[in-house]
């Protein structure tokens, strides 16, 4: 066994982390939330031209091929950054369903563009009583056409929809019990994007399709194939996001410890109280154990779907659990000013309890994880 | 030991929850159970007046000054069934801070110009404690208050924080320093001022919940009339202590974590997984009823403390108890609302969203009891540090419980 991070990895390393610190600003991250999109697209094309958006994609549609743990570098700068751009929708998610749906067409139609910048894809699964199940299609339908397919149906809670050039639609098609996995101009006839604000600053949609008529190249992936693929993907980006939360942790650590060394009560720093003190100490702890965690996730991503399943739900149970944790003492250790909107340390809680939901929350990995006994 | 209500004490619970069915309007129970913060002032005024056309205005006050004669456990039962119909307790700092001083230690000229207005609705108060550098150690704060040459007015320089709803106050009540010769609790004072007073700034701050409620208040050659002084000059930290020490039980927040719990069942009712009710499954089922355990234990906790038990036990070191199990429910059970929407929970409502006519629009997606809890949640991270943060509470138990 071997932990440590290669040199290039380590350069990876070195170089997101000095862009979130010397670009990625708290107050400019804070503008961008609340105008326009919620993020920066000039943000999304450097991603491009540092290679970031090709980390995990094969090489034949432009990507570098690397593993699993060149992704979670990225991710967990893009974590201690609160970083708004789709990453998590568009590339860890989206782009993996499309690279495993077997469909030369939509590989080499898609993957080349969003690699380059161009492209932003959402997926549009979950529907009004669905939770976190995935492959939702209780409320739409398609029906196959002369020359194609028509949608009708509603999704809801659509990540990173308003963005998005091009949806990934699950439907049922011809009663099968697995949906059918559709590509859909976000902008088409018929399609209906009804945008709200997350708690994080990012967007999502309620999305309506009505009569959207679609060409018999919009099928994506077949209901016979779809499950294993959208499991093993959002399984992947449940592992991005404890990756994520990891840098939260760590952002809220190094934010809090400067604070309670220099904010004075009672006639010296607050970090000298010992009760403080060993909170902190608490904190160091969840993240350690994140941390582990995150590792042994990314050990069982190749494993067979169950074991997958189940490290997976480890690590995001784990690390929900514990992110919640040390963000909510971050806030505690700030007092007053840990409350307000122009302070980091509550967009952290609030990203956080994003995190902690993205992919399933921590009652639904347990439940997940405990099957397997 | 009697554990039960008196029959007497049941008949008023129903006359108060009759009333409060029969009175609260649709726009006073939307900001009831959304919990916007604050709430438009019409609103509250409004609510104000229909409680005191009941006389109902203040309960808690002496009959003399507009209050009742209600022992302690009917003033708590009319809290419980205000806060169950989602009636508003808004203007606190008035009727439960300002006033209980006024009567106690203010003159006569004061309790006749501050307590009618502030009985009928006609004027809200803000409550400026805390500075940038005096939070959990408040005794050190800064706010200077001195008399100028003619002897006739105070004038007042320094800032406040954490200021609740100072943008809808008309007046507030301060604690300002008028000796810094003495130890920093002797030379404290409990001024009165008007928030119109020229050189005062209000600055609302955002807190992460998305409301608008906390303010900074900027003083700068504030001229107060000497006479709005309550008692003694430098008895200000005493006085202080002695609001708290009428609210001892408040800190618990019974009557918001009781109704909270509520929310959380109905919201998890309406839930599904797999087509059964996030309530009645096993794991959700336990979460729930964990945290209605501690709720009922502290709600018998208050009990214990309304009904003067003689303790054994030191009643401060109790009391923190209140705050420091109560301000923890406080946080469960609104965190136990947000686990129960699901996705649903991270949908953001900006403060404007929340207002009542912004929300008569709804659809099927997004249910109407879902509203506005997350925020609770994001604001209810506040619980723990203010009035005394935990960490404050903990070490008062620690002195006064075992003498550590």
């Amino acid at each position: 066994m071997d932990f440590n991070l290669s040199e290039e990895q380590l350069m990876l390393r070195d170089g997101v982390e000095r862009y979130i610190r010397d670009d990625y600003g708290f107050e400019q991250r804070r503008h961008q939330a609340t105008t326009g999109e919620g993020f920066n697209r000039e943000h999304w094309q450097t991603f491009a031209e540092l290679g970031w958006l090709a980390l995990t994609l094969p090489e034949d549609v432009g990507g570098l091929d690397c593993s699993f743990v060149e992704a979670s570098v990225v991710l967990e700068s893009f974590g201690r950054g609160m970083v708004l751009e789709p990453f998590i929708s568009s590339v860890m998610l989206c782009s993996r369903i499309v690279d495993r749906s077997g469909s030369e067409y939509h590989r080499q139609a898609l993957l080349p563009a969003l690699i380059e910048g161009r492209l932003l894809l959402a997926l549009a699964d979950s529907e009004c009583d669905t939770r976190f199940t995935l492959g939702c299609i209780e409320e739409t339908l398609a029906r196959r056409t002369g020359d194609g397919y028509q949608l009708n149906g509603l999704k809801t809670m659509v990540f990173d929809a308003p963005s998005a050039d091009k949806l990934l639609v699950t439907a049922r098609l011809d009663d099968h019990p697995h949906p059918a996995i559709f590509v859909v101009d976000r902008t088409a006839p018929g399609v209906e994007v009804i945008e709200y604000a997350l708690v994080d600053g990012t967007r999502a949609a309620d999305v309506r399709f009505s009569k959207v008529n679609l060409p018999a190249t919009a099928l994506l992936i077949e209901p016979s194939q779809s499950q294993p693929i959208l499991e093993e993907a959002s399984d992947r980006a449940a592992l991005a996001v404890v990756a994520q939360s990891l840098g939260v942790m760590h952002g809220v650590m190094d934010m809090t410890a400067e604070y309670i060394k220099t904010r004075s009560q009672f006639g010296q720093p607050i970090g000298k109280f010992q009760a403080l003190q060993h909170r902190m100490a608490e904190m160091f702890v969840e993240a350690q154990h994140a941390r582990s965690i995150l590792y042994r996730g990314m050990a069982y991503l190749d494993k067979p779907a169950e074991e997958r399943a189940r490290a997976i739900s480890a690590a995001k149970a784990a690390t929900g659990k514990a992110g919640r944790f040390v963000c909510a003492q971050g806030v505690q250790l700030h007092g007053g000013i840990g409350m307000t909107e122009e302070y980091p340390v509550g967009h952290y809680f609030r990203f956080m309890t994003l995190l902690e939901k993205r992919f399933g929350d921590t009652d639904f990995h347990l439940a997940r994880f405990a099957k397997g006994y | 030991m009697n554990f039960q209500f008196s029959p007497e004490d049941e008949n008023f619970r129903q006359e108060v929850r009759q009333f409060f069915q029969d009175s609260v309007s649709p726009e006073v129970a939307h900001f009831g159970y959304v919990g916007a913060h604050p709430p438009p002032r019409d609103v509250l005024r409004q609510w104000q007046k229909t409680l005191h056309a009941r006389g109902w205005g203040a309960p808690h006050w002496p009959q003399e000054f507009g209050g009742t004669d209600w022992s302690p456990i009917r003033k708590h039962i009319f809290l419980e069934e205000m806060l169950n119909a989602n009636g508003l307790d808004y203007g606190w700092q008035g009727t439960h801070m300002m006033a209980p001083v006024v009567i106690a230690f203010g003159n006569e000229w004061q309790q006749q110009t501050f307590l009618p207005p502030l009985l009928s609705g006609e004027v809200f108060w803000c409550q400026g404690f805390s500075e940038p550098n005096a939070g959990s150690d408040l005794a050190s704060l800064k706010t200077r208050a001195e008399l100028d040459e003619n002897g006739t007015h105070y004038v007042v320089n320094g800032q406040k924080i954490w200021t609740s709803d100072a943008t809808i106050a008309d007046w507030g009540f301060f604690l300002v320093r008028t000796d810094s010769t003495v130890k920093p609790q002797r030379g404290i004072s409990f001024l009165l001022i008007d928030m119109k007073s020229p050189g005062i700034t209000v600055r609302p701050i955002i807190s992460i919940d998305g409301g608008h409620g906390l303010t900074e208040v900027f003083l700068e050659n504030v001229r107060v009339p000497k006479e709005q002084l309550v008692g003694e000059p430098g008895m200000g930290w005493t006085y202080a202590k002695y609001l708290l020490e009428k609210e001892r039980t408040s800190s618990a927040f019974i009557y918001f974590n009781k109704r909270e719990l509520e929310k959380a069942k109905v919201i998890a009712r309406a839930e599904l997984i797999d087509g059964v009710p996030l309530l009645e499954t096993p794991v959700f089922a336990r979460k729930v009823a964990e945290i209605e355990a501690d709720i009922l234990a502290l709600e018998w906790s208050v009990l214990r403390i309304l009904t003067k038990e003689e303790l054994r036990d030191n009643l401060d070191a109790v009391v923190s108890t209140l705050k420091v199990r109560g301000s923890e429910l406080q946080q469960r059970v609104t965190e136990l609302q947000v686990d129960a929407m699901g996705p649903r929970a991270l949908r953001f409502f900006s403060h404007d969203a929340r207002q009542k006519d912004a929300c008569d629009e709804w659809d099927d997606l997004w249910p109407a009891h879902t509203l506005g809890r997350t925020n609770m949640y994001f604001f209810q991270r506040a619980s723990t540090i203010y009035g005394g943060a935990r960490e404050v509470q903990k070490n008062i138990i620690a002195k006064l419980a075992f003498g550590l």
